[in-house]
């Protein structure tokens, strides 16, 4: 091949790898941006633009939000976790079960305070638990925390009494009306505590991502664990924080959902490892690890939640779990053709 | 048989690593089951042993595609979902087409027949998808059939209309689950499981492809290289895991005759828990349908003494959660001992 033409044939890669990386750095956005503008026009018919039931009222967003908050709290940590190659299935478990926990506490007169930090330690010793069984007893990480998945459910599910569907207020033991006040009532914007708390989270973790040696590590670990523990990184150590970090932030996650609801179901964290994975895939993290956003994460999940939500003011319920297992495979195809091909070029 | 046993001999007649773990694992049954004897009263009725071995039909039906999965390296976590979308189908198919003006009452009124083989057709499509995007994309199983679960199970929502169909069927349709074997207790579901468990264990030692799966799951790339199709191997075993799914979902919507969209929630894992208590490995290449079998009965031993002992069913979970992780530290710490 003589030169000229090995010059073309690199100018057109390159173009190409220029053209797709660009697509990769977009295309989440624009999918964030059509789907609001897809559900907006199909509500349009009926309400005028901004007004009241329109996707894009205030009072409709300002629900979307709130109801975010668990995912956007979580999957920034998930992010982590996925880029230093790991992953755990069982955060919606430790979700329900911290739901579950701090109701039960707070039902049972502990103040704020106390049920809250009683709680995150909890959240601590269930990520402590992962990383246990995943690195130092070296479990594989799905089947690891698919058992712990099922193991913190059917705790939660012990907690609560025989006979009842979630730890709640009766008749004779009320549920103290503040457990409200952390998810729901409205601090600035008319936004909760937890909505604020769950940004201070996002801005952290894009911070560890992007400047701190925690967030060049995971990505070391993600990219070649052995080379990255010859050069001095210990992962063992590295990526039990990084579960122990997820289960802090689940137990987080759960608390605003107990106090949203002002219950502790266990089954409300049910699918949240589904919806964090999507977030995550859709935010173009390398399933393998290796490189990855915690910001894209947060649009993808911001995805999620926008299609869920409006979904459900366009389609019947049960057909809520096909949409969202399409989704997810969409999300991996995507993030395959995206991510993939560009490793292989 | 001299020649072959002296073969055997030179060869080391040291037994396998696979057989020392399936033989660990009874050991471990026969302790747990004189355990339970003891502490818990009724639990050596000959009644209840055989309750024992065939309670869990469905789970053995599952774990069978399972463990061949999990041996080459791979997870199905759609078999739940494929339970209820074709027991769902099935009787949607089946229902009479003109029958009420309940729309969960109406179905497509076609033979008994055609209904199951298109049911069993859709459950195959599933394991399809599963088999394109993990043999051909290389995307990670786990997450492929998570969402392949959901689109069955979602599938089994949308024609259930998110409840069950159970009304205007024919009688027909309850024959299959209903027919017991004459003299015995024993299910007609109980007799094909069992026989699929010995075909399944004859493929696993005496066939080439069953072998192949084994050296699949050990190294795949090395697989490739000695010309064994690992892609075509690997969508077949995930069309079988998915229609033997299929199968226990036609049978179970038979014997409740009706069609939940809820039904098989969680099987997938208890599938998971028997082949891991059984000893197969998901690293690949390790483990047996045998082994499965065993864990199966483990399993039940376990849960059905804790129910004996009065624990509520809400411990379940925690039980099957703790068994399964101390089952793969002993087995892990057996194989070292003995390589030791």
């Amino acid at each position: 091949m003589n030169s000229a033409n090995e010059y073309t044939l690199r100018t057109q890669l390159e173009r190409s790898n220029a053209v797709r990386s660009n697509i990769k750095k977009l295309y989440i956005y624009v999918v964030l941006v059509l789907i609001v503008a897809v559900f907006s026009v199909v509500k349009l018919g009926q309400v005028e633009f901004f007004g009241r039931g329109h996707f894009l009222s205030p009072d409709s967003i300002i629900n979307l939000l709130r109801s975010a908050v668990p995912i956007l709290t979580l999957s920034g940590a998930f992010t982590l976790l996925m880029i230093s190659g790991y992953i755990d299935l069982s955060v919606g478990s430790a979700m329900s079960l911290s739901a579950v926990v701090f109701s039960w506490l707070i039902l049972n007169g502990v103040s704020f305070l106390p049920a809250f930090l009683v709680t995150l330690v909890m959240g601590i010793s269930l990520g402590f638990l992962n990383g246990l069984l995943v690195m130092k007893l070296r479990i594989t990480p799905v089947i690891a925390t698919l058992v712990t998945l099922n193991l913190f459910k059917g705790i939660a599910l012990l907690i609560v009494p025989h006979g009842l569907s979630a730890i709640k207020g009766s008749a004779t033991k009320l549920m103290p009306a503040w457990i409200n006040d952390y998810a729901r009532l409205d601090v600035l914007l008319g936004l909760p505590w937890a909505f604020y708390v769950a940004i201070l989270v996002i801005v952290v973790l894009v911070i560890v991502q992007r400047k701190t040696i925690l967030g060049k590590y995971a990505a070391a670990v993600g990219g070649n664990r052995t080379s990255a523990e010859l050069s001095g990184i210990n992962a063992v150590k590295l990526v039990w924080l990084l579960y122990i970090i997820v289960g802090f932030f689940a137990a987080l996650a759960g608390m605003a959902r107990a106090s949203y609801m002002s219950l502790g179901d266990p089954l409300s964290g049910d699918g949240m490892e589904l919806d964090c994975i999507i977030a995550v895939l859709l935010g173009g993290t390398a399933f393998s690890g290796g490189e990855g956003s915690v910001a894209k994460t947060i649009v993808g999940a911001l995805i999620i939640v926008c299609l869920t939500t409006g979904l459900m003011t366009v389609i019947p319920a049960f057909w809520q779990t096909m949409a969202k297992g399409s989704v997810l495979i969409a999300a991996v195809v995507l993030n395959h053709l995206l991510v993939r091909e560009k490793v292989k070029a | 048989m001299e020649t072959r046993l002296e073969r055997k001999k030179m060869i080391g007649g040291r037994m396998s690593n696979e057989s020392f773990i399936t033989l660990f694992m009874i050991g471990v049954l026969v302790v747990l089951f004189g355990v339970s004897c003891a502490i818990v009263p009724r639990f050596y009725l000959p009644q209840n042993m055989i309750n024992l071995l065939t309670n869990n039909w469905y789970i053995i039906m599952l774990g069978i595609g399972v463990t061949f999965l999990l041996i080459t390296g791979n997870f199905d976590m759609s078999v739940g979902g494929v339970i209820a979308m074709t027991g769902v189908l099935s009787v949607w198919f089946c229902q009479d087409a003109t029958a009420s003006q309940n729309a969960l009452a109406v179905g497509l009124g076609l033979p008994y027949g055609v209904a199951i083989a298109l049911a069993l057709l859709c459950a195959m499509g599933i394991g399809a998808i599963n088999a394109f995007f993990i043999a051909r994309l290389k995307v990670p199983s786990i997450i492929i059939t998570l969402g392949t679960m959901m689109i069955a199970r979602g599938v089994a929502q949308i024609v259930a209309q998110g409840a069950q169909r159970n009304t205007s069927l024919p009688d027909v349709f309850g024959v299959l689950g209903g027919l017991t074997i004459p003299g015995m207790s024993i299910k007609l579901s109980v007799l094909v499981m069992a026989i699929l468990v010995v075909a399944a264990f004859v493929f696993e030692k005496k066939t080439v492809a069953g072998r192949r799966t084994y050296l699949i799951g050990a190294n795949s790339v090395a697989a490739r290289l000695s010309g064994v199709n690992v892609r075509r191997h690997l969508t077949s075993l995930f069309i079988i895991s998915s229609l033997l799914a299929g199968i226990t979902g036609i049978l179970l919507s038979s014997e409740f005759k009706a069609g939940g969209s809820s039904r098989a929630m969680g099987y997938e894992f208890d599938a998971l828990v028997i082949s891991l208590l059984g000893g197969v490995s998901i690293a690949g290449g390790f483990g047996s349908v045998l082994g499965m079998f065993v864990g199966a009965v483990i399993l039940s031993v376990v849960t059905s003494a804790a129910t004996g002992l009065l624990l509520s069913p809400d411990w379940q979970f925690t039980i099957k959660g703790v068994v399964t992780f101390i089952a793969i530290l002993a087995q892990r710490f057996a194989l070292d001992k003995r390589k030791g």
